[in-house]
C-alpha cells in the first residue's frame, strides 16, 4: 500500500499528490504555511476519499482566505469528492481551541455548585414538606408495600455487613485501647472505654457512612436511572407524585432502618471488643458483662442512637434530590451518584461534630 | 455482475429454542441500496447483528468484502470493521463526549492523524450530514432525535466505510425530518458511491430512496427486488403491508 504523498514545487507553485489518500494512510504531511499553491495535481492519485480530499485541500490552503488552487489530472471521481468537500473547508478550517479556565472562574464554578446544593437541598426540603402535609390528609395514598420493600433493601440486606464491619472495629479499638492500659494495669478501664467510643461516635458515623455509600448511591442511581428511561415523567402523567411515590417511602426506610442498624453495630462492635478482652487482658466474658452494667449509661446509648435518625434524613434527601436532578444521559448518573456519596459522608461528618459540640454544652 | 460486498449462505441461528433464520441467504452487490423488511419479530435485528459480526449464527457463513465474518482473526476483523459503518435505531452515541469527540472517535484509535486535525476531519462530516457548525461542541443529551441521527450517521461515516448498516434510520423522527434524512441518505451513497444496507419499517423510504428490497419472513428470504416486482409475491404478510399504500402512480392525488 503506497501511502500518502505531496510534493511541492516551488518554481511551477504546483503540489503533486501522489498514493492512497485515506485517513489511515496520511501520516505527516508537508507545511506549506506563507506558500502559495496555485495548481494540485493528482496524477498519480490512486485512492481518495473525503477525508484525504479535506486533507489535501488543507494542506494545499493553509489559510480559509486563501484562493482555491486549480485541480489538474485528476480522475473524474476523485475530482467529484474533491468538490464534494471544498464547500466545507471554510466552515471546518478554524482549529477549534477549548476555552481555558483560570483558578479564579474555578473558585467561582465550585462555590456556585456548593451553593447549587444547599439551596437546591433547601428547596427540595420545601417541596418535600408540602407533599407530606398533602399526603397527611389522604393516609390511603401513602405507599406501605414500597416502604416494605424499601426497609427490606436498606435494612435487612445491610445487617451482615453492618455487623462485620462494627466486630472488626470492636476488635482493633480494644486491642489498641487494651494494648495501653496494659501498661498501666488498667485492664478493666477498657470496657470503660469501648462502651463510650462504640456506643457514642463508632458505630452511629461508621454506620452512617456506610449506608451512604451503600443505600444513598443505590437510591440515586436508580431514580436517576428511572429518570433517563422518562419513567418519572410517566409518574408524572399519571397523575402520581414521584415524590410521594419514590422519595417519602425512601426516606422513611432511612429513617426507620438506620437506627436499627446503629443498634445492631452497637451489639457486634461490644461483642467483638470482648472477644479481644478475653484474649488480650484476661477479662473473661463474665465479667466483662459485670463492669457493663455498672457503666454504661443508657444516656450513651441514647446518645449515639439519636444522632442516627438525624443522618438518616440528610442521606435520603440527597440521595433521591440527586436521582432526580439527573439530565437524560448515563454520564449525569454517574456523576451525580458519585456526588451523593460526598454530599452525604460530608453532612455525616459536619452534623457529628454539631452533635459533639451540642452535648457537651447540654452537658450530657 | 459486480462484486458481492455482503454474502449470507444457509445462515441458521436458534434463540431459546426458536427457530429464527433456518438456511437463509443472501446477497448484496457494490453500490446497492438495500432495505430489509419483515414483521415483528422476523429477525431483521438478528440478522443484521449476525452481519456485522455481534452475534454468532449457529450455521451457514456470512461475508463481507469476500472475507468470512466469523472465521477471521481478530487482526483480520478489525480491518475489515474499518471498511463498514453502522448507525444504531437509538443513536448509541457516547454521552460523557462532545458530538466532535463523539465523531472523531473512530479517527483517535484507527489513525495517526493529530488529535486537532482528527476534530476538524469530524467538523467536515458533522457539515456533510448537514448539522450547523455549533452543535459540534454540544453534548448529545442537548440535541433533537433528528439531529443525534445525523451525528450518528456522521460517527458511521468517520473513516469513509464502502458499507453503511442503518438500523432502522428513520424510526423516531417525525415525517418531514424522516424523508430529509431519506434523502441525505441517497445523497451520500451516491456522491460517496457507498453500498447501504438498511432495516426498515418506513414504507416511505422504501418507495424513495431504495433500489432492491429484501423480505424476511418464515425464517427465510421470502423475496428479493424492486417494489413493484414484491407486489406480485403472493404472501398474506406482504399484501398487507403494501395495502397502506396504492401502487405507484396512484399516489399523486388531484389536490
Amino acid at each position: 500500500m503506497t501511502a500518502a504523498h505531496a510534493l511541492y514545487d516551488e518554481t511551477q507553485g504546483t503540489l503533486v499528490a501522489s498514493g492512497i489518500w485515506r485517513a489511515d494512510s496520511i501520516g505527516a504531511l508537508p507545511d506549506l504555511a506563507g506558500k502559495h499553491v496555485r495548481v494540485i495535481d493528482g496524477a498519480g492519485v490512486t485512492e481518495l476519499d473525503t477525508n484525504g480530499a479535506w486533507l489535501l485541500l488543507a494542506a494545499a490552503r493553509p489559510k480559509a482566505s486563501d484562493p482555491m488552487p486549480e485541480l489538474r489530472s485528476f480522475q473524474p471521481r476523485h475530482l467529484a469528492m474533491l468538490q464534494l468537500v471544498a464547500p466545507h473547508c471554510a466552515v471546518t478550517a478554524t482549529k477549534p481551541k477549548p476555552p481555558r479556565e483560570g483558578m479564579l472562574e474555578l473558585a467561582g464554578r465550585g462555590t456556585l455548585v456548593v451553593w447549587g446544593h444547599v439551596f437546591g437541598l433547601v428547596n427540595f426540603i420545601g417541596h418535600l414538606f408540602l407533599e407530606l402535609v398533602a399526603l397527611s390528609a389522604y393516609p390511603g395514598r401513602w405507599r406501605w408495600r414500597e416502604l416494605g420493600a424499601q426497609v427490606n433493601a436498606v435494612f435487612v440486606g445491610a445487617i451482615p455487613i453492618v455487623a462485620g464491619m462494627l466486630f472488626l472495629l470492636g476488635v482493633v479499638f480494644a486491642y489498641l485501647l487494651g494494648s495501653q492500659a496494659q501498661q498501666y494495669g488498667a485492664n478493666i478501664f477498657v470496657v470503660d472505654g469501648l462502651l463510650l467510643a462504640i456506643l457514642r461516635e463508632i458505630s452511629p458515623v461508621i454506620v452512617a457512612v456506610l449506608v451512604a455509600g451503600r443505600t444513598g448511591a443505590a437510591i440515586t442511581a436508580q431514580i436517576g436511572t428511572m429518570k433517563v428511561t422518562e419513567e418519572i415523567d410517566a409518574i408524572t402523567t399519571l397523575g402520581l407524585s414521584p415524590l410521594a411515590v419514590l422519595v417519602i417511602p425512601r426516606v422513611i426506610a432511612l429513617l426507620l432502618a438506620l437506627p436499627l442498624l446503629v443498634f445492631i453495630g452497637d451489639i457486634a462492635g461490644i461483642l467483638g471488643g470482648m472477644v479481644v478482652t478475653q484474649e488480650q487482658l484476661d477479662i473473661s466474658s463474665h465479667m466483662f458483662m459485670d463492669r457493663m452494667v455498672d457503666v454504661m449509661d443508657l444516656k450513651t446509648l441514647l446518645v449515639g442512637l439519636s444522632k442516627a435518625p438525624v443522618f438518616a434524613i440528610f442521606i435520603a434527601l440527597i440521595a433521591c434530590r440527586m436521582g432526580l436532578s439527573v439530565t437524560r444521559d448515563a454520564r449525569s448518573v454517574g456523576a451525580n451518584t458519585t456526588s451523593t456519596v460526598v454530599q452525604s459522608l460530608v453532612a455525616i461528618i459536619i452534623l457529628n461534630a454539631i452533635f459533639a459540640v451540642m452535648f457537651v454544652r447540654l452537658e450530657i | 455482475m459486480t462484486e458481492a460486498v455482503i454474502e449470507a449462505q444457509d445462515v441458521s441461528i436458534a434463540l431459546g429454542g426458536h427457530p429464527v433464520h433456518r438456511g437463509l441467504s443472501l446477497t448484496v452487490a457494490r453500490g446497492e441500496v438495500v432495505a430489509l423488511i419483515g414483521g415483528s419479530g422476523s429477525g431483521k435485528s438478528v440478522l443484521l447483528r449476525e452481519i456485522i459480526g455481534l452475534m454468532k449464527p449457529q450455521g451457514g457463513c456470512i461475508k463481507l468484502f469476500g472475507q468470512s465474518v466469523w472465521d477471521s482473526t481478530p487482526e483480520q476483523m478489525s480491518r475489515l470493521r474499518r471498511r463498514f459503518g453502522v448507525l444504531f435505531q437509538d443513536g448509541a452515541l457516547f454521552s460523557s463526549l462532545s458530538v466532535e469527540d463523539n465523531v472523531a472517535t473512530p479517527l483517535f484509535e484507527h489513525t495517526v492523524l493529530p488529535r486537532v486535525t482528527c476534530r476538524q476531519l469530524a467538523r467536515l462530516k458533522l457539515a456533510m450530514v448537514g448539522l450547523p457548525p455549533d452543535a459540534a461542541r454540544k453534548r448529545p443529551s442537548e440535541l433533537s432525535g433528528g439531529m443525534r441521527k445525523r451525528v450518528a450517521l456522521a460517527r458511521a461515516l468517520a473513516l469513509d466505510p464502502e458499507l453503511l448498516f442503518l438500523d432502522e434510520p428513520t424510526s423516531g423522527l417525525d415525517p418531514i425530518s424522516a424523508r430529509a434524512f431519506d434523502a441525505l441518505i441517497r445523497l451520500l451513497a451516491n456522491s460517496l458511491g457507498l453500498t447501504v444496507f438498511l432495516v426498515t419499517h418506513d414504507l416511505d423510504t422504501l418507495f424513495s430512496i431504495i433500489d432492491r428490497v429484501i423480505v424476511l419472513s418464515d425464517s427465510r428470504v421470502l423475496g428479493s427486488g424492486t417494489v413493484a416486482e414484491l407486489r406480485h409475491i403472493d404472501d398474506p404478510w406482504l399484501r398487507e403491508y403494501f395495502a397502506a399504500r396504492p401502487t405507484k402512480g396512484e399516489t399523486v392525488h388531484g389536490n
